[in-house]
Order: C-alpha cells, then structure tokens, then sequence
C-alpha cells in the first residue's frame, strides 16, 4: 500500500482522476445552452450524485484511502510552494490554478508569465552575479528620438517625398541601410548614425533592453532593424504594453538590479523614479514632423539633406561614456562587485564635466524664480560646476541670452567667458565641456535693443 | 494524448450554399469553423476525420439560414497532468524555457530544471550541465511532465517538469 502511494505512476493517475472530475464538473457548469435553468439544475443534481458517489467509494474500499492520502500529500505541497509566479494563471511550481493575479507582468517574455517580488528579487542577484563575472552591465535602450527617428507616412511633407526613392530594401539591414519605409506599420524610420557600431560595441559591455513608449507591433518591427540577427534583445524588447505604469517607465519589468542598470532615453519625465539611472540623450530629430511635434520651426534634416554626423554625434560620444563609466565600474571602484553602484560611478563622472567653472547667471530665471531650483542651475551643479548669484572674481562663465545686460558686459570687461545657456545643455548632452566659442552671445541683438 | 471521438455540431448555413454541393459546404465550413479550436472538455481539435450523420436542416425565422446537427468524428489532443509529453523549446531565458507540442504551449520554470543546469546566457541562451554533456537550447526535443494545465478557446498551456528520472532532453539540434 505505502509502496503503492509513492510510485510516482500511482500518484500521477490519481491527480489525473481528481482533475479529470475537476474538469468534467467546470465543463458541465461552464456549459451555455439556451435552456440554461433546466440544465443548471440537471448539473446540481449531477454534482449530488458524484458526492454520494464518492462517499460510498469512501466508506467501502481502500483505494479511497489512497486517494486521500494522495490528495493530503498534494496538499502539504501545496501549502509548501510559495507559488513564486505563475504562467496561464497556474503556479509555475506546483503547477496548482491561481484565481487571484499577483505580481508583475512579463509580457514581452510571454503574454502569460507573472512573477512575484521575492521571486523577480531571486533572479535579479542570481543575475547580477553572473553578469559581473562577465563583466557587463544592464542597457536600457529607448528608440524614438534615441536611436532613429519615425515618422507616419502621411506626415511626410512635400519636401521629404524624394526620400521615398532612396529608401533602403529590408533586405540592406544588415548591410546598415539606414532609412526603412514599413508598410506594415505605416512609418517610415531613419536609424542614427552610427547606430549599428554602437549597439556592436555596446553589446560587448551590456546587456542590451529595449524600452519604448511605442506599441509593440512597432517596438518588434524597430527591434528587426536594429537587430537583424537577433544578437542583442533576443525576448528583451519592452514596450508600452508591458510597463506596470501609464505614461512611464519603470525598472521593475528589467531583471536586473538598479544598482548595475544604465538607461539612454530622450525623456526625462518617463523614468522620474529612475533618473540617477539615466542618460540624456539629445533628441535625434531626422523628420520634419519629428521636428514640428516638438515646436521646432526650423528646416528639420531630413529637408536640408543634412543627417548627424557619423564620427561625433550623440551616439559616438555617449558610447565613449558608456566606455568609461564600465571601465570606472569594474577597474577603478573598489569592494565586492556586487556591492558597487554604478549611479555613483555616473554621477562622479558626470562632476568632472564643467569641474572648476563658477558660473553666474543673467536674465536667464525668471525675476521672482528661487534661482537653486532652475533646471539649469541644478545642471550645472551636477556637471560639477559651481553657481553663484554674484560676481566676483573666481567666476569663469556668466550665462546669459544677451550681451546687453550688466552682468555681461562686466564679462566682457573682465575677459571672462560669456555664454549662451545652450552651452550648458551641449555640455550635458555631450559629456565634455564644450568649446566656448561656439556659443557666444549675440552682439547684433545688443546693438539693436541700444537703438530702441 | 490523442483521442479519436465523435462530437455534434450545430452548423447555421447561408442559404446560397444550397443545392447539390450542400454537403461539401457544410463540411468545409465545419472544418473551418472547427479544426484548430479548444475546448475545456475535449482539448484541441486536430483534424476532423469523418461526418457520422447531417441532421435536417431546420430554417431560422427571419434570417433565412439553416441550422443542421452534424455528428463528426475527429482527433483531439489534450493534454494531462501527469501525462509524459515530447516537446520542442521555442524560447530559454533565465526565467526557465518554454516548449510546444503541437498547439500546447509549455513552460519549466527554472525551479523544474535539474539542479545540476546552469544556464548560461549569450548568443544561443541554454541550460547546461556543468559537464557540458547535455545541453537545452531553442529547437531542442526534450521529454517533460506536465503538472499543470489550462485550456483557453484557442490555447492550451502547461506547466511542465523535467526534474525527475527519465526526463529532459532527448535529443540535441546542435550535435546533430
């Protein structure tokens, strides 16, 4: 008998019976006939006699109590399994039905699969582990605006239809084609420049997600361009669908501790819960819609014919970030790998951008403004530079829109570095601080506001 | 497992299939209709085999069509828990991998892998021995258990085991 209970055959046949029972009651019950009364009573009644039925088997013979032991065993491994996720809305474990759904969505693994905290918090130190042992970090990718730029169809203007004739076949991707017409999607999508070397080069220090507000019909078909061969986001390609917050983006759907993720997005507002993580990117603006949805009136590239450059645009030069913070990550920080933190590594890196400029700034906030929490002013606090609402001389850069005004002139007088705000953004953008040259404040402005 | 079985069809026809080729159409559309479904009950309908009988036809007031009682045999598939199935795996990540058998999609969690796999990330994602002897990988077969099942209208899906004697892979795409 004991011998009996635990062949695994013996145990098998008998759950076999107890969901067979289980399914032939759900059937009967979920059953829709037009009389549905007669039959629902029908059912009842079934039910009844399956009871008595069970009972007699219970009282007579000893194969019930087989079964019960059975289903006492079953029980017992029940209550053990904390039922850490669950797949179709059954226990990835037990295999037991969950009625109630717990835990978080991961839908671009598959539709189905939920995991629980404590189980989602296992895979991420397991994870994180065996990715340091290999020396790699966590990407977050964006796309729009990251790393290409789309446009529906009919958005087109006039001057952009001669692109429809020098659109690449989907075949070119993988010989870097970079400007896609997708039917299937309506877009057509032009790729950074310098996308492919980057994600090659990247993909040897991270591990690579995508992460879009897009659908996810567009993320797959993006994923396609980008990745042909299926290297780099193979079942990583998160889209809005999959996120657990409306208009954001969150880590929590990223199986990888926060402590050894870097993300590159566009927008700062969708990760609000993450931005020690992120870095800006400056937006790639290719179309002319691209353009106008973000109120630029100006000639967007793709008109003037013009792209971003392959050798220094924003793509090459976070890659030399990226490059330096991994390598800070892994060669500079020290204690245990698991214990480093590469927001830190980040933020060290990001204060050595404007390091040693006191900057001063005119005309640039608002009058009534409380000056500390400007965003430019706290930009410049965390590229390392100092502000300062006087002038003295230690100051290096007044930041202003106009020559006109007192404090740029005195600039001028005392030869120090006169510029625009814009300076401090490319500054961010590019991770270095830039030629000052560059950015000067108009005189002509100054002239004319003179002869009013 | 498989199972051959007869099942009874209401089938509502437009009235412009009738004529001689009725019962052809009827048929037609029943394989349409049918083939490839789910049903809690009987599982997924494989193929239809044959048609035991056509009952008469009975006219729906106002719209013209035709309801008829069609008695069909066809193979169903479903499975259960318990049951041994072969499958092939369609996706590994650290998570476990997920298989199909046919229309059943399965997954093992990584907690139902032999604790003596790793897996190991890269290109190809797999589950490996640490001797590297067996290796699980996307077009793998392997035998597995199923200890859980849900069957939808048109998805059946499985939590499968290959902890256990006699389970796991059966044979390997990249030996071949």
């Amino acid at each position: 008998m004991s011998l009996a209970t635990n062949s695994p055959a013996h145990s098998s046949s008998s759950d076999d019976f107890a969901a067979f029972l289980a399914v032939d009651l759900d059937s009967h019950s979920s059953d829709s006939s037009p009389d549905e009364e007669t039959e629902g009573d029908n059912n009842a009644e079934s039910e009844r006699i399956k009871r008595r039925k069970v009972e007699k088997l219970e009282n007579s013979e000893d194969i019930v109590h087989e079964v019960e032991e059975q289903s006492l065993e079953v029980l017992s491994k029940q209550q053990l399994c904390s039922h850490p996720g669950s797949f179709g809305n059954m226990c990835i474990i037990c295999g037991q039905r969950l009625d109630e759904e717990s835990g978080v969505t991961f839908g671009y693994i598959h539709k189905e699969l939920r995991l629980n905290n404590d189980e989602i918090n296992r895979m991420r130190n397991k994870e994180m582990k065996e990715l340091l042992q290999r020396k790699k970090l966590i990407l977050v990718l964006d796309l729009d605006h990251t790393l290409l730029n789309s446009t529906e169809l009919r958005y087109l203007t006039v001057e952009e239809e001669y692109l429809r004739s020098q659109t690449d076949s989907l075949e070119d991707v993988t010989k870097g084609g970079s400007l896609f017409l997708l039917n299937s999607v309506h877009t057509m999508t032009k790729l950074r420049p310098f996308v492919h070397s980057f994600l090659k080069e990247a993909s040897k220090l991270f591990e690579m997600y995508i992460y879009t507000m897009g659908e996810r019909r567009y993320a797959f078909e993006m994923a396609k361009l980008l990745d042909p061969k299926k290297e780099y986001f193979s079942s990583k390609v998160i889209s809005r669908d999959d996120g657990t917050q409306k208009h954001q983006k969150g880590l929590d759907v990223v199986l990888g501790k926060e402590s050894a993720v870097l993300i590159l997005d566009d927008t700062e507002n969708a990760w609000t819960k993450h931005k020690e993580n992120l870095i800006l990117m400056e937006r790639y603006h290719f179309f002319a819609s691209s353009c106008r949805q973000f109120g630029f009136n100006c000639k967007s590239l793709s008109e003037l014919k013009n792209d971003e450059s392959e050798t220094d645009g924003a793509l090459t030069t976070i890659l030399k970030v990226l490059k330096q913070v991994h390598h800070i990550f892994f060669n500079e920080v020290s204690g245990d790998l698991v214990d480093r933190d590469v927001r830190q590594v980040l933020k060290t890196v990001r204060a050595k951008v404007l390091e040693g400029c006191k900057v001063v700034f005119s005309r640039v906030f608002p009058t009534k403004f409380q000056a500390e929490n400007h965003h430019l002013w706290k930009m410049v606090e965390q590229l390392g530079g100092t502000c300062s609402t006087e002038l003295d001389q230690s100051v290096t850069h007044v930041v202003s829109t106009d020559a006109g005004t007192e404090k740029s002139r005195w600039a001028l007088k005392e030869k120090k570095f006169l510029v625009h705000p814009r300076w401090i953004e490319a500054s961010n953008y590019f991770w270095k601080r830039q030629v000052e040259e560059n950015f000067t404040v108009e005189q002509t402005k100054v002239e004319q506001t003179k002869k009013q | 497992m498989f199972f051959h079985i007869v099942l009874e069809r209401n089938m509502q026809l437009h009235p412009r299939h009738f004529g001689r080729n009725l019962r052809e159409n009827l048929v037609s559309k029943l394989m349409k209709d049918v083939e490839g479904t789910c049903s809690g009950r009987h599982g997924f309908v494989v193929a239809i085999t044959g048609i035991e009988n056509i009952g008469k036809g009975l006219i729906r007031d106002g719209t013209g069509f035709v309801t008829f009682p069609v008695k069909y045999q066809c193979v169903v598939f479903r499975p259960f828990k318990g049951e041994i199935l072969e499958a092939v795996v369609t996706m590994v990540n650290k998570m476990g991998f997920f298989a199909e058998a046919g229309p059943v999609q399965i997954f093992v969690s990584n907690h139902l892998i032999p604790d003596d796999m790793e897996f190991q990330s890269g290109d190809v994602p797999n589950y490996t021995t640490s001797d590297g002897s067996v290796k699980i990988q996307k077009d793998s077969e392997v035998r597995l258990k199923i200890i859980g099942t849900r069957v939808d209208a048109t998805e059946i899906f499985c939590i499968g085991t290959i902890k256990d004697d006699f389970l796991g892979v059966i044979n390997d795409p990249s030996a071949a």
